[in-house]
C-alpha cells in the first residue's frame, strides 16, 4: 500500500498481518468483503448486473461519489466537517453553464468557476481555523451562501442548454471530457454511423476521478501536509506545539474540498449540458456516507482514502443494483440507510469485539460529534 | 511528612490479619505483538497498602485494568474476597467495590467538579438530577480532602493537579473497598501529596485494600506495607516493605544494579546562549528575567502552580505574551507562535503529555517524526521515508522505548513509555536550546537515567538546556544552576553546590510564608 508496508512486508513474513497493521485497513478490507458480497448478491437478482455495459456505467456512477467522498474524508480527518459540499457542487455548476450559455469559452467559464469555488473553500477555514466558529454552523452558513449564489447567477432560473451559447461543437467536448468521452471500450458493437454500442468503456469521469484521488491520495500519505492533516486531527494542541500552522492546515483540507466539489459540479453540469440549481442537493451527506463507510472517523485522525473508493463503491453499488433488481424508490432508501449503518456497525463490532466502541466511529457519531463540537466551542 | 510516617508505622503493626481481599493466579493477557502479562499472581490483604513496582511497560498499569473488569483476561483466576469471579466486567467489579484511579486523567472537561465526581451515580430527586445536593456532597468530600476547589467549577479550567486531586475525590466517593490508584501523585504539590497521604492511611484503617503504583521510590517508604514488584510481564517478587531495601528494589525491577542516580558532568560555562528579560504574560508569569549559557543546566525549582508552565509556555509561543524580549545567541527573536520558536532553534518538551504532547491516535512513528518534518521532507513536501526510518528508528533505539514495532498506535504504550516518546521527539531536531517541562514524570529509573544522560549529552554538545521539574532531589542532582519560582516571580537563584533542599523549598514558598505572616499579626 505505501513504501513502509511493502518494505516491512518483505522483512517480517507474513505481509497480511502487515497490511492489517496499517492504521484503517482493517475496515477498508471488511468493507471490501462486504462490497463483493454485495455485487454477488445483485448478480443472482439480476443477471444483468455484472454486463460489461452496465459495469462500464457503474464506474461512471461511483466516480461523482469518490470525488465528494475524498472531498469530505480530507475535512473529517482534520477533525471537522464540510457542509457545503453539495452547494458548491451546485454554485460550480450553474456559474459554469450560466456563463457558457452567454457565450463564454469553457476554459474561462471553468478557470472562473474553479477561483469562485476555492474561494469558499478559503472562507470556510477561515472561518472555522482563525475564527473558531464550529465547523458545523460554519459550514451551514456557506451552504447555504453557495446555494444562494447557484440560484441568483441566473435569476433563479435554471439555465438552458449551454450549446445557445458556445455552439454544438464545443459543447460536445465540454460534455466529452466530463462525462461522456470514452476512453477505452472493450467489446460492443458499432453501429453504422461509427459510434460503439455496449461494452466495457472506461468513461472520462473515472478517469478524473482516479486522477485527484492519486493527487490527493500523494498529498495526504506522503505529504508533509497530510502528516499535519492527520496531527490536527488527532490533537490540535500537540500538533499546534510541534509546529503544525494548524489554521494553515485545515484551511487547506477545506480548499481541498472545494477543489473536489466543484470537480463534481462540473461533470453534472456536463451530464445534462445545462445548469439545475438543486445540483447536488444533500451531496455533502452522502460524502459523509462514503467517508465513515470506509473507515474515516467523524473524530478526526483516522481514516485512509482507499477506504474512501470502497466507500463510495459500496453507496453506487446499492443504487445502482437496487436500481437492476427493480426495487422502488421508497425501498431502495430504506435499504441503502439500513446497510449503511450495518457496515459500520458490523466493522466495530468486529475489531473491538465489543459494542463499547460503536458510538465513537460509526454513522451515529455524526449526532455525538455535532453536540461535543458545538459544546466544545460554547465552553470557553 | 514526619507525622505521617509514625502513623503509618504504628498501622503496619496493627495489620497482621493477613486477609487477602484480592487473589489473581496466573493471570495471562495479549495485545496484539505483545504479551502485556504473562502468568502472573497477585494478592491483596485487608487493610494494606501494597505498592506495585515495575519498569514502564512492565504490565502495571494492564494488571490493574484486568482486576477492574475494563480489560478481559486470556487466562487466570481472580477471587474477590474468597469468591471466584468468571465473568469479570467493570460492572461487577463495581459491585465489589473495586476502584480504580486511572494513570491517565479521565474527566470530562466540560462538566464541573461535582458532576465528574458524581458521573454515573448523579443524585436523582424526584425524577431529576440534583445539582444542589451533589454540589453539596461534592464540597463535603473535597472539604475532607483539603482541596480548595469550587465543587461547580469546570473541570477542563482547573490545573493539572486539582484535576488529579478531583479524580481522588471522585474514586473516594465511591465507599471503595479496593482502591488502585495508578501513579496518583505524578502530578500532585508536596502539600497535595501530604493530604492524600493522610486519607490513604484513614482508609487503611478502615479496612480497604489499597494498590498504589508510582515511580517516585521515596514515597513508597512512607505508606507501603508490602511491594510487589513485575518486569516484563512477569511476576518477580512480593516483599514485606521492611524486609527490603531500596537497593534490592530498583535490581529487582531493572533486573540489574543501577550505580549512579544522577549522573553529572561539568563541563566549562560557555558564552551566553539564551535569555529571556523581562517576561510578562498572564497572571503566572510576572517579570521573568533569566539567562542561560553554555555547558550549564538551568534548573527552574518551584511548587506546582509556581508559573513555571506558563512560562515556558509564554518563552515557545503557545500563550501571548504582554511584554518581554527574548534573546537567542545575541540575538533578539520574536516568537508568537511555536512555529517561529522552532525555526529559532528552540523546542519544548511538554509537561501534559495526553493533551499537548502526543497524537494518541496516530502511530509512534509519526508522533515522533512531526517535529522534524520540514527536516525529512523535500521541497515540495514529500516525506523521506528513508530519513524518517533512521530518526525513529535512533529515538526508540536512545531512550529505549518499549514496543512491538513503531507502527502501533501511540496510545497503546504504556504509560511513561508514551512520555518518552514526547521527550525523543524534539531531540530528532538539532535545536539550539531545549526546554524540559516535567521530562520524567511517570517514568521508570532506569529510563530517569537515560533522559540525564540525554540532558548531558545536549549540555556537552553547547546545546542550552532549560530543565523544569518539581521533584527536589532530580533537580538538586542534575541542575548546575537553579531559579526558584513562585507564584508566578523568581524568588530566587542558586547555584548547584550551595542548593539545598530547604533553602530552595524557602524560596519557593517566599508569597505564601508572607502572607500567612501578614495573616497572623
Ligand atoms: N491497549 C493496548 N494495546 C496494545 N498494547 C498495550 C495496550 N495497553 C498496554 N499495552 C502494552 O502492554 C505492555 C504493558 O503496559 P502497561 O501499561 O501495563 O505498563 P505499565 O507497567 O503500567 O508501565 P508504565 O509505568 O509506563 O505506566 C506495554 O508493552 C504496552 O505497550
Ligand atoms: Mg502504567
Amino acid at each position: 500500500m505505501n513504501e513502509f508496508s511493502r518494505r516491512e512486508g518483505r522483512q517480517k513474513g507474513n505481509p497480511l498481518k502487515r497490511l492489517l497493521a496499517i492504521r484503517g485497513m482493517g475496515q477498508v478490507i471488511s468493507v471490501t468483503i462486504g462490497l463483493v458480497a454485495l455485487c454477488i448478491v445483485f448478480q443472482i437478482l439480476s443477471s444483468n448486473f455484472f454486463s460489461p455495459d452496465n459495469l462500464g456505467n457503474l464506474l461512471r456512477q461511483i466516480a461523482p461519489y469518490l470525488i465528494i467522498g475524498i472531498a469530505q474524508s480530507f475535512v473529517l480527518i482534520t477533525g471537522n466537517i464540510d457542509l457545503s459540499i453539495g452547494s458548491i457542487m451546485g454554485m460550480s455548476s450553474m456559474m459554469a453553464a450560466t456563463m457558457m450559455t452567454k457565450g463564454v469559452h469553457p476554459a474561462w467559464a471553468i478557470l472562473i468557476t474553479f477561483m469562485s469555488c476555492v474561494f469558499v473553500g478559503v472562507v470556510n477555514g477561515q472561518l472555522v481555523a482563525a475564527c473558531k466558529l464550529p465547523p458545523f454552523i460554519a459550514t451551514l452558513g456557506t451552504m447555504t451562501i453557495a446555494r444562494g449564489i447557484a440560484q441568483i447567477v441566473n435569476n433563479n432560473h435554471n439555465t438552458d442548454t449551454i450549446s445557445i451559447g458556445i455552439g454544438k461543437e464545443t459543447t460536445e467536448a465540454f460534455k466529452n471530457f466530463f462525462y461522456y468521452g470514452k476512453i477505452f471500450t472493450l467489446g460492443g458493437h458499432q453501429e453504422s454511423n461509427g459510434s460503439v454500442i455496449g461494452g466495457f468503456s472506461i468513461y472520462s469521469p473515472v478517469i478524473i476521478a482516479i486522477a485527484l484521488w492519486i493527487v490527493f491520495n500523494f498529498m495526504l500519505s506522503k505529504t508533509r501536509t497530510g502528516r499535519h492533516i492527520y496531527a490536527t486531527g488527532s490533537n490540535m494542541d500537540a500538533a499546534r506545539l510541534s509546529g503544525v500552522n494548524v489554521t494553515g492546515t485545515i484551511t487547506a483540507a477545506y480548499v481541498v474540498s472545494a477543489i473536489c466539489s466543484c470537480i463534481a459540479g462540473l461533470i453534472v453540469c456536463a451530464t445534462t449540458g445545462m445548469g439545475a440549481m438543486d445540483t447536488g442537493n444533500s451531496y455533502e451527506l452522502y460524502a459523509v456516507a462514503a467517508s465513515v463507510i470506509g473507515g474515516v472517523s467523524t473524530l478526526g485522525g483516522q481514516g485512509i482514502l482507499l477506504g474512501t473508493v470502497i466507500g463510495a463503491a459500496v453507496w453506487s453499488v446499492l443504487q445502482n443494483g437496487l436500481q437492476f433488481a427493480g426495487a422502488p424508490v421508497a425501498i431502495r432508501n430504506i435499504v441503502i440507510g439500513v446497510i449503511v449503518v450495518l457496515s459500520v456497525l458490523l466493522d466495530v463490532v468486529i475489531r473491538s469485539g465489543s459494542r463499547r466502541k460503536a458510538k465513537d466511529m460509526g454513522a451515529s457519531a455524526l449526532l455525538g460529534w455535532i453536540s461535543r463540537k458545538s459544546s466544545e466551542k460554547a465552553a470557553p | 511528612m514526619d507525622i505521617i510516617q509514625k502513623d503509618s508505622e504504628i498501622l503496619r503493626l496493627h495489620d497482621e490479619t493477613h486477609e487477602d481481599i484480592v487473589k489473581m493466579t496466573g493471570i495471562s493477557k495479549s495485545f496484539p505483538g505483545v504479551l502485556a502479562l504473562d502468568n502472573v499472581s497477585f494478592n491483596l490483604r485487608k487493610g494494606e497498602v501494597l505498592a506495585l513496582l515495575g519498569e514502564n511497560g512492565a504490565g502495571k498499569s494492564t494488571l490493574m485494568k484486568v482486576l477492574s473488569g475494563i480489560y478481559p483476561r486470556d487466562s487466570g483466576d481472580i477471587e474477590i474476597s474468597g469468591l471466584k469471579q468468571e465473568d469479570f466486567t467493570t460492572g461487577k467489579a463495581k459491585e465489589l467495590g473495586i476502584v480504580i484511579i486511572h494513570q491517565e486523567l479521565n474527566m470530562c472537561s466540560h462538566l464541573s467538579a461535582a458532576e465528574n465526581i458524581f458521573l454515573g451515580r448523579e443524585i436523582i430527586k424526584r425524577g431529576v438530577v440534583s445539582q444542589d445536593e451533589m454540589n453539596q456532597k461534592a464540597f463535603e468530600i473535597l472539604s475532607m480532602l483539603n482541596i480548595d476547589i469550587d465543587p461547580e467549577t469546570i473541570v477542563g479550567d482547573l490545573a493539572v493537579s486539582k484535576q488529579q486531586m478531583v479524580e481522588i475525590a471522585k474514586a473516594l466517593s465511591a465507599n471503595a473497598k479496593i482502591l488502585i490508584m495508578d501513579e496518583p501523585t505524578s502530578a500532585l504539590t508536596s502539600k497535595e501529596i501530604e493530604d492524600l497521604f493522610r486519607i490513604i492511611i484513614d482508609l487503611k484503617s478502615r479496612g480497604c485494600g489499597i494498590v498504589y503504583i508510582s515511580h517516585r521510590l521515596e514515597e513508597i517508604s512512607l505508606i507501603a506495607d508490602r511491594v510487589t514488584i513485575m518486569r516484563d510481564g512477569k511476576y518477580i517478587a512480593t516483599m514485606n516493605y521492611a524486609d527490603t531495601s531500596l537497593q534490592e528494589i530498583i535490581s529487582l525491577m531493572v533486573g540489574r544494579e543501577i550505580t549512579e542516580k544522577f549522573p553529572k558532568i561539568s563541563c566549562p560555562k560557555g558564552e551566553k546562549i539564551f535569555e529571556v528579560k523581562h517576561l510578562n504574560a498572564g497572571r503566572m508569569v510576572r517579570d521573568v528575567s533569566f539567562e542561560l549559557y553554555k555547558g550549564q543546566i538551568l534548573g527552574i525549582a518551584g511548587l506546582m502552580g509556581a508559573g513555571r508552565t506558563e512560562t515556558t509556555r509564554a518563552v515557545f509561543g503557545v500563550d501571548p505574551k504582554e511584554s518581554g524580549e527574548i534573546i537567542l545567541e545575541g540575538k533578539p527573536v520574536t516568537i508568537r507562535k511555536p512555529y517561529d520558536a522552532i525555526r529559532n532553534g528552540l523546542v519544548l518538551v511538554p509537561e501534559d503529555r495526553k493533551k499537548d504532547g502526543l497524537c494518541t491516535k496516530l502511530t509512534v512513528r509519526e508522533n515522533i517524526a512531526m517535529p522534524s518534518l520540514d527536516v525529512i521532507s523535500n521541497f515540495f513536501g514529500v516525506v523521506n521515508r528513508q530519513k524518517e526510518k533512521m530518526i525513529v528508528e535512533k529515538s526508540i533505539k536512545d531512550l529505549s522505548i518499549r514496543l512491538p514495532h513503531s507502527e502501533v498506535e501511540a496510545m497503546s504504550l504504556s504509560g511513561g513509555n508514551q512520555q518518552k516518546v514526547v521527550v525523543s521527539k524534539w531531540l530528532a531536531r538539532n535545536s539550539r536550546v531545549v526546554i524540559f517541562d516535567e521530562p520524567t514524570r511517570g517514568i521508570d529509573v532506569a529510563a530517569k537515567v537515560e533522559i540525564y544522560h540525554l540532558m548531558n549529552d545536549l549540555k556537552r554538545r553547547g546545546i542550552g538546556v532549560v530543565f523544569v521539574s518539581s521533584e527536589m532531589p532530580e533537580i538538586l542532582g542534575v541542575s548546575d544552576r537553579i531559579i526558584i519560582m513562585c507564584d508566578g516571580r523568581i524568588t530566587g537563584e542558586l547555584m548547584a553546590f550551595e542548593a539545598t533542599q530547604s533553602l530552595i523549598l524557602t524560596y519557593a514558598t517566599m508569597f505564601e510564608s508572607k502572607l500567612s505572616r501578614s495573616d497572623a499579626s
